[in-house]
């Protein structure tokens, strides 16, 4: 098993960083965290499942898109165009099989690129972010017109994210305490919505197992 | 009457299963929950971003769509008062 490892890809607004985790031969998870707040909540969760991928033979990679995570592309002049160009690029570079796995609105990123298929954890559509942005922004005690949560964003994005919604996916994934359709629904808290970050490793070890069944059965 | 009865204390349950996933509590505290266990301002882990993650979810999982001139403090005060607000909303 290969450890986790810094790389870097280039697209056409500048170059980002990524992490790898497993393998690089056979077939390749590229994972997208959902946009803004709820990133900083899953990004120990997704890392942990893509621990849990490399334990079971299958490499990964996690991007940091333009304007999150490492970037030095401000918040503020956050695109989803851009979000979706660079992840293209990204996919474009590899030579192998790749699979999305997104979490939440990590699904409104991936529908430019390539792709084997594409699983998703609980997807949420650019509505429902822009409505649970604005929610937030209403609860917070400092109302400010540009920020959500601590972030800065732009009006473009705001008008991006309106009308947005996501490539169909190949497989769908859900909690138990979620109604609505999917493919298959596991035991856990939504922690997207937990505002101390945590984890859930029986969880991330449970999901990982779920995208290794799927890609197999994909013929990847 | 007894229809009435079953959906309020199912959505009594999910109440319950949402305040402990989002606000990160143990079963066994949020199960000791009545219907006058203050909430906010007496729960520190209810904060102003925790309110819109609570409602949120509430929405989802019950299938509900809260207006935001329906949010005020009173619907918050206690465990009582958001599950009748909740029922209210999940039950017509």
């Amino acid at each position: 098993m290969t450890g986790p490892r810094f790389d870097r890809y280039d697209w056409a607004g500048g170059r980002e960083t990524m992490l790898r985790f497993g393998p690089d031969a056979g077939p390749l998870v590229v994972a997208v965290l959902p946009l803004f707040e709820e990133a900083n909540r899953t990004r120990a969760f997704l890392v942990e499942m893509l621990r849990a991928l490399a334990r079971r033979g299958i490499g990964s990679i996690l991007p940091d898109l333009p304007g999150t995570g490492e970037s030095v592309i401000e918040t503020r002049d956050l695109r989803l165009p851009d979000l979706r160009q660079a992840f293209a690029a990204l996919v474009g570079t590899l030579d192998v099989p790749v699979y999305a796995v997104t979490i939440r609105s990590g699904a409104l990123v991936d529908c430019d690129a390539s792709l084997a298929g594409r699983w998703r954890l609980a997807p949420q559509s650019g509505d429902e972010l822009l409505r649970d942005l604005n929610r937030i922004r209403a609860a917070s005690t400092m109302p400010d017109a540009e920020r959500y949560a601590g972030s800065s964003l732009s009006e473009a994005l705001l008008a991006d994210l309106r009308d947005a919604v996501s490539y169909a996916a190949s497989r769908t994934v859900r909690l138990e305490s979620d109604p609505r359709p999917a493919d298959a629904r596991y035991a856990g808290a939504p922690l997207w919505r937990r505002s101390e970050p945590g984890s859930d490793a029986t969880l991330s070890d449970t999901l990982a197992a779920d995208i290794a069944g799927w890609i197999a059965t994909c013929g990847g | 009457m007894l229809v009435i009865f079953e959906g309020t204390s199912q959505v009594e349950t999910t109440v319950r299963a949402v305040l402990a996933d989002i606000l990160g509590l143990s079963a066994e505290r949020v199960a000791a929950f009545t219907d006058d266990t203050p909430l906010f301002g007496a729960l520190p882990e209810l904060d102003s971003m925790a309110v819109a993650s609570v409602l949120t979810e509430l929405e989802d999982r019950l299938g509900i769509l809260i207006e935001d001139d329906e949010i005020d403090g009173e619907m918050l005060e206690t465990f009582g008062a958001l599950v009748q607000f909740a029922a209210r909303k999940a039950l017509v």
